[in-house]
């Protein structure tokens, strides 16, 4: 399906260059005190929101940059101001 | 049309104040569960709302494949009773469901492949479901057209073979399911939005819908692909669920070339021939979270390359027809059934990814029996949500595949 993405290095590239690396969920949580369930939610929980949101990609097939974008997930297309924050 | 004709299941009622259960999603669990709760649990003040038309979403965008030789012995048994039931559905609703039981032929393209084959036959055979090896001189006997030869880019080792899966037509189940379920009381409703779910003190209450309220102590939410973000929209719980595009096509009709569903995981091919004789083929992912239902050139082509390996004598045959659906796919590639836990009355059945279909007569059977009970058969006990925050992962797949987007 089309999908393009902007690579802050390669600039517009075709979505298939590149590896969905998942929603953005901050910063990774402290070791300390970090009970199994915080964890789950930072490795599996998502929002799975309709609409955008804001997510890492990786440039697998080209300059191999992780950066992140938000996109709107009803019409697969990049926003360059987020609409609304997940 | 819709809306002005009376539909198939009976006259359309008005959308009440309060019932008993309401199930947000008119797919295939959403009228099965609501079929057996009448059925089996004489609970028959059930409201279905459906914000589209039933069938609309994966229920009539599978390839509508049946198959019960799933990886874990958790699963194995869930899938061996939706198969099971398709001959009684078929009596007990007296539709026609053309279950064609032409078993399915799971190619293996290497050693490594045929071992994990094997692992999977065992486990098969121990849970009573027919499953075994061929070789593959044994799958040319079966199906002359497959390519055994060593000059494609997988040549083909053997295979499981599964006799007792085959294909199912999947408008007939939502239609079929639909009337019976109508026929005893149930009420679905058509073009009606959920759009939020209340709770008072830690139980559900009702739904708000884009007709109006309606009260109820049971809600469960089955909305295929759409769940996880109803859930997470509307309770604030987040599951561990991506939603995929997913894309199937069909080729123009041909004489019967092909007698049963053959599939290859080394190709991210599947292909069966209807009964109209067009073959229908569906591939891997695409591997990024969208509710989008586009379809593309990129997976026509793939679908052309695989299927001209492996199945050379479909080269120079035109798809008629692609269309693309939405898969909820979890970490271990098994889905989440779960009440009462965090709330009491709300009960999810979701993150089935591609294997919705196949599933959804015993699951409706049993989230029936958990929601007239309020109590989790034992058989939907191991796929509870907190297994995720306890490390106990299914393992019905041996390793991530690459198009998901947990790899």
């Amino acid at each position: 399906m089309s999908l393009t993405l902007t690579c802050p290095i390669c600039g517009k590239r075709n979505g298939y260059e590149f590896r969905y690396g998942g929603e953005d969920k901050g910063p990774r949580p402290a070791e300390e005190g970090l009970s199994p369930r915080s964890w789950c939610e930072y490795v599996h929980m998502n929002k799975c929101v309709a609409g955008v949101q804001k997510e890492w990609w990786f440039h697998r097939d080209g300059c191999g940059t992780w950066f992140t974008t938000h996109r709107n997930t009803l019409t697969n297309l990049e926003v360059e101001e987020p609409e609304a924050t997940s | 049309m819709i809306g002005k004709n009376t539909p198939l299941w009976g006259k359309k009622t008005r959308l009440k104040s309060s019932y008993d259960a309401v199930i947000i999603g008119g797919g295939l669990h959403g009228l099965a569960t609501a079929y057996y709760l009448a059925k089996e649990h004489g609970m028959t003040d059930v409201a279905v709302i459906e914000k589209r038309y039933i069938g609309f979403g994966g229920a009539g965008r599978n390839t509508a494949i049946v198959r019960a030789n799933q990886r874990t012995q958790q699963n194995v048994p869930l899938y061996k009773e939706a198969l099971d039931l398709w001959p009684v559905l078929t009596k007990e609703l007296n539709f026609n469901l053309m279950f064609n039981n032409c078993g399915n032929l799971n190619l293996m393209h290497s050693e490594a492949a045929m071992n994990a084959a094997r692992m999977n036959v065992a486990t098969a055979q121990f849970h009573g479901v027919e499953s075994h090896l061929l070789d593959a001189k044994q799958i040319k006997e079966m199906v002359p057209a497959l390519n055994i030869s060593n000059d494609i880019t997988y040549p083909i080792h053997g295979a499981m073979y599964h006799p007792p899966g085959g294909i199912v037509r999947h408008d007939a189940v939502v239609w079929g399911l639909a009337k019976g379920a109508a026929k005893l009381g149930v009420e679905i409703h058509q073009h009606t939005e959920a759009t939020a779910i209340h709770t008072e003190g830690g139980k559900i209450t009702g739904i708000e819908t884009s007709r109006g309220k309606i009260h109820t102590p049971r809600v469960l939410v089955s909305a295929g692909g759409y769940s996880a973000a109803i859930i997470y929209h509307m309770l604030g719980i987040k599951l561990p669920i991506s939603v995929l595009t997913i894309q199937a096509m069909v080729t123009q009709p041909l004489k019967p070339i092909l007698d049963h569903v053959v599939s290859s995981g080394a190709y991210h091919a599947y292909a069966n021939q209807t009964l109209k004789g067009e073959i229908a083929t569906g591939a891997h992912m695409d591997p990024w979270p969208n509710y989008t239902t586009l379809t593309t050139a990129y997976y026509i082509k793939h679908q052309a390359q695989a299927l001209s390996e492996f199945l050379p004598c479909l080269r120079g045959v035109k798809f008629m027809r692609i269309w693309g659906g939405l898969a909820d796919m979890t970490p271990d590639m098994a889905p989440i059934m779960d009440g009462n836990d965090p709330i009491d009355g709300f009960y999810m059945d979701c993150g089935w990814g591609y294997f919705g279909f196949k599933s959804c007569s015993a699951v409706g059977k049993h989230m029936a029996a958990y929601m007239a009970s309020g109590n989790c058969p034992d058989i939907l006990k191991p796929f509870h949500l907190r297994r995720y925050e306890n490390h106990r992962l299914m393992g019905e797949t041996a390793a991530l595949v690459n198009y998901t987007p947990d790899n």
